[in-house]
């Protein structure tokens, strides 16, 4: 059977990608101690694939065909479109593993769970991002979620957490002795395009880090869906947060770091969750 | 409230290089592709952010400026000017004489 190996968080921002190289230097350094870390636990890990929880910034899907959740089961996904990212992580092909995907989506079914699929997605800076700063395996296989984080109504908070457990059910019930890794990106607070474009929320952040370190389901249900709505836009992509964080059993959240970057206009937040044991 | 069509130039022209450059030649031109209302056209030929700022999706709105070369500092200036709260008119004076 296959095994849930390790679980982890990141934020990403394409200012990450743009302005890599001209970004104070205090939030490069920092910036890239977060992903060193999350990059050493992954490859620590040794998975065989890694299911990456992401938003879609209007890559695959508009307003006109917008699902809640699409499973990636193809073999291939086409590597980021920005240009800004094209420079910095030049993969224009990017391996699925599409029996993991395909489990996946049947799990999901199975338990009255109607996600959308694609045999091909186009993996934006919100996944590509921390792949390449965290100097993940660009062959190693991707199982790509993409959530809508971005265009309200969006998927309930409470939908989050039963999207993290089935994840969790379908590596339990893959028959092969796969090692799987999780990695939800985004968040944690951040305002784009609206009036307060460029507000971090520490205080969401922190108390939002708080909740996922007490673990309690039912507490970071109800802070999140009374509070998302209060803050940045952005913050709504702690919904694949949740995912990890289910996935993981709801327990075992350990903060790698948080700290407002102004610079990448994102509470940047990483973290990662205790596997569980075998 | 989502205006569809608006919504529909800011995405096409995050996936059309071509529609780019088009945009930058004639902006009017393309505009008229799309069943834009007459007020949003005018937005756009303004690069009204507030105008726009309803209608899309902000990520949207984000990239759309950025295609139009608008420096960062200046479209988050003009989403806050939003929040900036409107000045009382001042009282009419009083007449001479």
């Amino acid at each position: 059977m296959a095994k849930l190996v390790g679980i982890f968080a990141a934020s990403h921002g394409p200012i990450i990608a743009r302005d890599w190289e001209t970004m104070p230097r205090d939030h490069r350094a920092r910036l890239t101690a977060a992903f060193d870390e999350i990059g050493r636990r992954l490859r620590a890990c040794e998975p065989d694939l890694l299911v990456v929880v992401s938003p879609d910034h209007w890559v695959n899907f508009f307003i006109n065909n917008l699902p809640a959740i699409c499973i990636g089961i193809g073999d291939e996904h086409d590597g980021p479109p920005e240009p800004f990212m094209k420079k910095v992580y030049p993969h224009a092909v990017l391996k699925g593993h599409a029996a993991f995907g395909r489990h996946l989506l049947q799990t999901a079914l199975d338990n009255d769970f109607d996600p959308t699929l694609s045999h091909r997605l186009t993996l934006d800076h919100g996944t590509c991002i921390p792949l390449w700063r965290s100097g993940v395996d660009p062959e190693l296989p991707l199982v790509p979620i993409l959530v809508n984080d971005l265009e309200a109504p969006m998927p309930s908070i409470r939908r989050c957490f039963a999207w993290g457990r089935l994840v969790r059910r379908a590596i339990d019930s893959y028959p092969e002795p796969l090692r799987v890794a999780v990695l939800g990106t985004g968040g944690l607070s951040h305002s784009i395009g609206e009036t307060t474009m460029g507000w971090i929320d520490e205080s969401f952040d922190h108390a939002c880090i708080d909740a996922f370190a007490r673990g309690e389901e039912r507490q970071l249900d109800a802070f999140l869906t009374e509070q998302l709505d209060r803050t940045g836009n952005g913050a709504h992509e702690i919904r694949d947060w949740v995912i990890a964080h289910a996935a993981a059993g709801s327990t075992g959240f350990e903060l790698i770091d948080y700290f407002p970057s102004p610079a990448t206009l994102v509470g940047a937040g990483f973290a990662s969750w205790q596997a569980p044991a075998s | 409230m989502t205006d569809y069509w608006l919504s529909k130039l800011f995405f096409d022209l995050q996936h059309d290089a071509q529609l780019v450059a088009d945009y930058r030649a004639d902006m009017a031109a393309v505009i008229d592709r799309y069943r834009i209302k007459p007020e949003v056209r005018r937005a756009l030929l303004d690069d009204d952010v507030a105008a726009l700022s309803p209608l899309v999706n902000a990520y949207l709105l984000r990239f759309y400026f950025q295609v139009r070369g608008m420096p960062q500092d200046e479209f988050m200036a003009r989403l806050h000017a939003m929040n900036a709260p409107v000045a009382p008119a001042e009282p009419a004076k009083a007449g001479h004489g």
